[in-house]
């Protein structure tokens, strides 16, 4: 039972690393936000409107 | 019991008055009867001259451990005397009879390939809150008014034991150890059997290393139990450090604040705004749009932030969307007047801000025309764009934060949580079997 406990403490060990990094860098999947091309880009219009409600 | 003092009996050897087959005491002198391994007859070894007590004429059974075998268990080496198996209403295991001069009697026991480690009680256990208490530790009922019958026995005992003997009894469990009370008519015996793990048995004895019991033993402990108990410790110091991590790192300011005006025929706009100064290394910007005239209609936005020294950019795309109406339900409304855009792993530097927008009007096509008198009136559908006194504004409001944000520390924290609780499944599969045995299943022992 030692090594599981042991293999869970680096797991554990390994996502506050990882969580540590992604909030050096503010990392996140959940950002809308992409990097665009260089230069002044535009939005665009992508959205198209109506409600879903019955 | 026989204890340290005793003097190491000699094996000595006696005729079988059944079979004729040489019969070896390995107790003598400690024993009382004998189950003859050939013939399985019973003889009275307690007089100088053999008695049979009762005679067989089936072979012996063969046995897991033959007797004789010698092995150590916790450094203590014990040789195999005596075998028998017992039942109690189809449960049924198997005990073997342990004999060390110097430390006496011990039995191991077997049941669905598991094994215990039994030895007589020579003091009777204290009442506990709901069980019993032997050496501070505590048992809860596990078995109630069992009768444990003999059904087969060979080998030599240090009492009188023949077939179909049957005694009355009752169990306690905690985890790792199982308290029986034993009864007849003349005496009541108490032992305690603590749980053995197999690969133990099997380097002692030569038994198959490799079996599960299954459903678990009453008393076996659950192999997950130190994984789940040592899992919670580690799993509340890395929440710990999650929560210390984000608040240190986490944290925010309002970078830039201000309105930009909707055009009422809906044409495309766009609107610069800035300087947005980012300080930190990296950083996640949020941008809140809020749309408070609103109604029926929604907001195209397309933001892209520019950096002011090398035009590197980032774009997102939002809407913020407000519907309403009344259809056989009542009155509905659906989507949010406010749309937030989250930007994330953005290097320091000076921004601007580009916002892309337009405002739509949304036209219920089940709305009735507002002249029920003269459908061809041709009057002009609601358009939130028009409907104030002044024009409709978007209140944008820049924000930046600090932290990777709330979505990845809760997906960290489930990431963290998944082997515990696959631990805790298996703990709650295992105990859920072992508890299914008992007489006491809706009252639980788990300690």
């Amino acid at each position: 039972m030692r090594t599981p406990i042991f293999l869970y403490g680096l797991w554990c060990l390994g996502i506050v690393g990882l969580f540590m990094v992604a909030s050096n860098y503010a990392w996140s999947p959940f950002a809308d936000g992409r990097a665009g091309p260089r230069g002044t880009g535009g939005g665009g219009v992508i959205f198209v409107g109506g409600p879903n409600h019955k | 019991m026989a204890e340290a003092a005793a003097p190491q009996p000699a094996a000595k050897a006696v005729s079988c008055p059944n079979c004729g087959g040489t019969v070896t005491l390995r107790a003598a002198g400690y024993s009382v009867t004998v189950a003859c391994e050939y013939c399985a007859s019973i003889l009275d070894v307690s007089q100088p001259e053999v008695q049979l007590v009762t005679r067989y004429n089936e072979r012996a059974t063969r046995l897991a451990i033959p007797l004789g075998t010698r092995g150590t268990l916790d450094g203590t080496e014990w040789e195999v005397v005596g075998w028998m198996a017992r039942d109690d209403s189809g449960y049924a295991w198997q005990e073997f009879l342990l004999f060390n001069p110097y430390h006496g009697y011990r039995w191991l026991i077997e049941q669905r390939g598991g094994w215990s480690l039994g030895e007589q009680l020579t003091r009777t256990p204290e009442g506990a809150w709901g069980g019993l208490k032997v050496d501070g530790e505590r048992y809860t009922p596990f078995f109630a008014d069992g009768t444990a019958r003999v059904t087969d026995v060979v080998g030599e005992f240090y009492w009188r034991v023949k077939r179909g003997d049957s005694v009355r009894t009752d169990d306690w469990v905690r985890p790792g150890a199982m308290l029986s009370r034993e009864a007849d008519d003349h005496e009541v015996s108490w032992s305690r059997s603590r749980y053995l793990s197999t690969p133990a048995v099997a380097g002692a004895f030569g038994v198959p290393a490799h079996t599960k019991a299954w459903p678990p033993l009453p008393h076996q402990p659950s192999p997950a139990l130190p994984f789940v108990k040592a899992g919670i410790v580690i799993a509340l110091l890395a929440v710990a450090a999650l929560i210390l991590g984000a608040v240190v790192m986490g944290g925010g300011r309002t970078l830039w604040q201000g309105s930009v005006t909707i055009a009422s025929d809906g044409r495309d706009q766009q609107a610069i705004v800035g300087p947005i100064e980012l300080t930190r290394p990296w950083q996640r910007v949020r941008v809140v749009a809020d749309v408070p005239a609103l109604s029926n209609g929604w907001v195209d936005l397309g933001y892209t932030l520019v950096d002011r020294k090398n035009q590197a950019s980032f774009t997102a795309s939002k809407a913020a969307e407000r519907y309403s109406g009344r259809d056989s339900d009542g009155d509905w409304t659906e989507g949010d007047r406010s749309a937030t855009a989250d930007f994330a792993t953005l290097p320091a530097g000076t921004y601007d801000l580009v916002v892309d927008y337009k405002g739509n009007n949304w036209i219920d096509p089940s709305r009735p025309p507002s002249n029920f008198w003269d459908l061809n009136a041709n009057e002009p559908a609601p358009d939130w764009r028009r409907s104030g006194a002044f024009a409709p504004q978007i209140d944008l409001r820049v924000v930046s934060r600090g932290g990777a944000g709330g979505g990845v520390f809760f997906l960290m924290l489930v990431l963290l949580l998944i082997p515990l609780g696959i631990g805790l499944l298996i703990h709650a599969h295992f105990e859920s079997a072992r508890r299914a045995e008992s007489d006491f299943a809706a009252q639980g022992d788990d300690d």
